[in-house]
């Protein structure tokens, strides 16, 4: 069923993703290959590929398990609020907190996950900021 | 001898105590992002590549780095496979089988110094092989037109895709899905936006290395959060010496021919390492297993898969460097590298970038050098990396792959697009589709568009350039053969079988 799923999110994908190959103009400094014609070529391919998945399935692919979920659920939209807090809140302040979150996904005890990840955002910027030169945003602590 | 003076310069530039240092940190942070289960050298490669602008290092000594943390993280993997029964990568799960035995018998040091000095062999004789074959491969590859490069590159993908996973569709679907990202940004030939959502950013397309942390390390994160597997137990080492001179004459010949397999399959695109080391166990245990003492602890059945894959990141290189055409998602990381120093791998390499070619096979041998030396008498010490608390090490490998994204452009957007690929890889990996067609099929996306277009500017528009020569006809040939085959072959399989069935209940 996974494989059924699959194929047909990807059909609508591809179908998609041609249909928007038709709207490149501009193509006379390009050629004969305008800038639609090799995303259409890729969209009919990806076509074809999905229908045959969708009518030969791979026989059981494993759903992950529900609270997966949830757990990876926190990781991207922890991530996800990373890319958005990095500049206004500065690295150390910013990965202290990601680490807290992932640590504690990774079942550590608070006890343990605050120190070790204030000690590791302060070793990463300082090694990666300061002494590879690799500049980082420094946000409220700098 | 040109080649030999080429090779003395590549080694008087890879001698330099700059580079040696630089060989020396790639190999030893290599060898700890190897041990660690799931993060290999393609994860490797991808995270640490930004610092080399940072550092504002040359083209050779950035190749040099990245060529020891490719080094250093294939070896890192096999010394899990023996110690804890935990392949790194997926070049080194044959190691696991005599490999484990050997160190349940005791026998984890003579095992772990086989694996380098077979890695060592392999590394002499891939040497010897880019020696020979890399500028003479170069000399044929100028004559290719942009015909046969766009039906070389079809060759590569599909081969590779064939070879990538256990369903060829899903490989493939994965291979195309890598050209469309490849098409996202601002189109070289015609100056049109596409794909872009009207997102600036998205302008000059995605960035290799942002999709290669995303499909790969966080990917990864994900997949161990699931599994709430307890670090496996380490096996006592024992007293005893590295390895016997009688125990090295034993597995010489493993070696050798684990060697030189390796590089021949290293040479083929998709094949690569882990394929190679498969095909020399099965080839070393059918010439020499007498005894039945295969899989039981034979100190061959570690020499012979561990020369073949290190040796297979040798012969990898020549496809790579010769006609741009990497065999592997590490060298497709790699080709992205050259590209963003704006170094175009291709015929014309060996000729135009002799300072880059020859310091980076030089250094790849010095890396196999250092493995021996350093990491021998380290490896209990990066083993311990395992006994870290999971709940440091993995955030700690998303933290350190957020700075390797956001120093590729100084962007947060791109860590949005890390997450984004982050998620679609864990849901491919559990869909059973293979994450390096992607990568490939992203790096040599525009290189395919290009090719296409060329070819058709040549031809004024004929898709008959596609077939005129020789070598696009036989191109031709082996696609067909690798996406027919192995549908073919299950069939003839599955009827053979259901014939097999039917005679027995009889």
């Amino acid at each position: 069923m996974a494989d059924r799923i699959t194929g047909a999110v990807l059909l609508v994908v591809a179908a998609w993703y041609t249909a928007e190959s038709r709207s490149f103009e501009g193509g006379a400094l390009a050629g004969p290959v305008g800038p639609g014609a090799f995303p259409l070529f890729l969209g009919v391919v990806l076509g074809v590929l999905s229908l045959y998945l969708l009518v030969r399935p791979d026989p059981r692919p494993t759903w992950p398990h529900r609270s997966m979920w949830l757990s990876g659920g926190t990781v991207v939209a922890s991530s996800l609020a990373y890319a958005y807090a990095l500049v206004p809140l500065g690295f150390l302040v910013a990965t202290t907190v990601e680490l807290v979150v992932l640590g504690s996904l990774f079942r550590a005890r608070l006890r343990s996950v605050i120190p070790a990840a204030l000690a590791l955002s302060l070793a990463t910027f300082w090694l990666f900021d300061r002494f590879l030169k690799l500049p980082l945003p420094e946000g409220l602590v700098g | 001898m040109d080649v030999l003076t080429n090779l003395a310069d590549g080694f008087s530039v890879a001698l330099l105590p700059r580079n040696l240092l630089l060989a020396f940190l790639g190999a030893l942070v290599g060898t700890m992002i190897g041990v660690l289960p799931g993060i290999g050298p393609i994860t490797g490669v991808a995270i640490l590549f930004p610092l080399t602008f940072s550092l504002e290092l040359e083209p050779a000594s950035a190749l040099i780095l990245l060529a020891g943390i490719y080094y250093g993280a294939m070896y890192g993997g096999s010394t899990t496979s023996i110690l804890l029964n935990v392949p790194g990568e997926a070049s080194s799960v044959v190691t696991t089988l005599d490999g484990y035995q050997m160190a349940r018998q005791g026998r984890a040091k003579p095992a772990l110094a086989v694996a380098a000095i077979g890695s060592f062999v392999a590394g002499t004789v891939s040497i010897i092989g880019l020696m020979a074959f890399g500028p003479l491969l170069s000399r044929l590859a100028i004559e290719f037109g942009p015909a046969e490069y766009f039906v070389l590159l079809v060759a590569a993908l599909s081969l590779i895709s064939s070879l990538a996973g256990k369903n060829v569709f899903k490989a493939l679907i994965a291979g195309v899905f890598g050209l469309m990202l490849a098409t996202i940004g601002v189109d070289p030939g015609s100056g049109v936006p596409r794909y872009t959502f009207g997102q600036l950013k998205l302008m000059d397309g995605v960035d290799f290395l942002v999709v290669a942390i995303g499909l790969f390390a966080v990917s990864e994160v994900l997949i161990l959060l699931e599994q709430s597997r307890v670090g496996a137990a380490l096996v006592p080492t024992g007293r005893r010496a590295w390895i016997t001179m009688r125990e090295l004459a034993f597995s010489a010949g493993a070696m050798v021919r684990g060697s030189l397999l390796g590089f021949v399959i290293g040479t083929l695109p998709g094949a690569g390492a882990s394929i190679s080391s498969f095909v020399s166990y099965t080839l070393e245990r059918r010439l020499s297993d007498r005894d039945q003492t295969f899989g039981k602890g034979d100190i061959r059945g570690v020499a012979a898969p561990e020369s073949a894959n290190n040796a297979a990141a040798g012969g990898a290189l020549i496809p790579l460097l010769t006609l741009g055409v990497p065999g592997s998602g590490t060298t497709a990381v790699l080709l992205g590298a050259l590209i963003s120093m704006n170094i175009t791998p291709g015929p014309l390499l060996f000729e135009n970038h002799p300072d880059v070619v020859w310091p980076l096979i030089a250094s790849m041998y010095i890396g196999n050098v250092m493995l021996l030396v350093l990491n021998l008498p380290l490896v209990f010490l990066f083993v311990k990396i395992l006994t870290v608390p999971r709940w440091i090490l993995m955030p700690a490998v998303v933290v350190i792959s957020y700075i390797g994204v956001y120093a590729v452009n100084n962007s947060p957007f791109d860590i949005l697009v890390m997450t984004a690929f982050g998620a679609i890889g864990y849901v491919m990996r559990k869909l059973d589709f293979p994450l390096a067609p992607v990568i490939l099929g992203l790096v040599l996306g525009v290189l395919m568009e290009t090719n296409l277009r060329r070819a058709l500017i040549v031809s004024d528009g004929s898709m008959s350039i596609f077939f005129a020569s020789p070598l696009t006809k036989f191109l031709w040939v082996v696609v067909l053969g690798v996406l027919v085959g192995p549908v073919a072959l299950s069939r003839v399989r599955k009827a053979r079988q259901q014939v097999v069935d039917a005679e027995a209940e009889l």
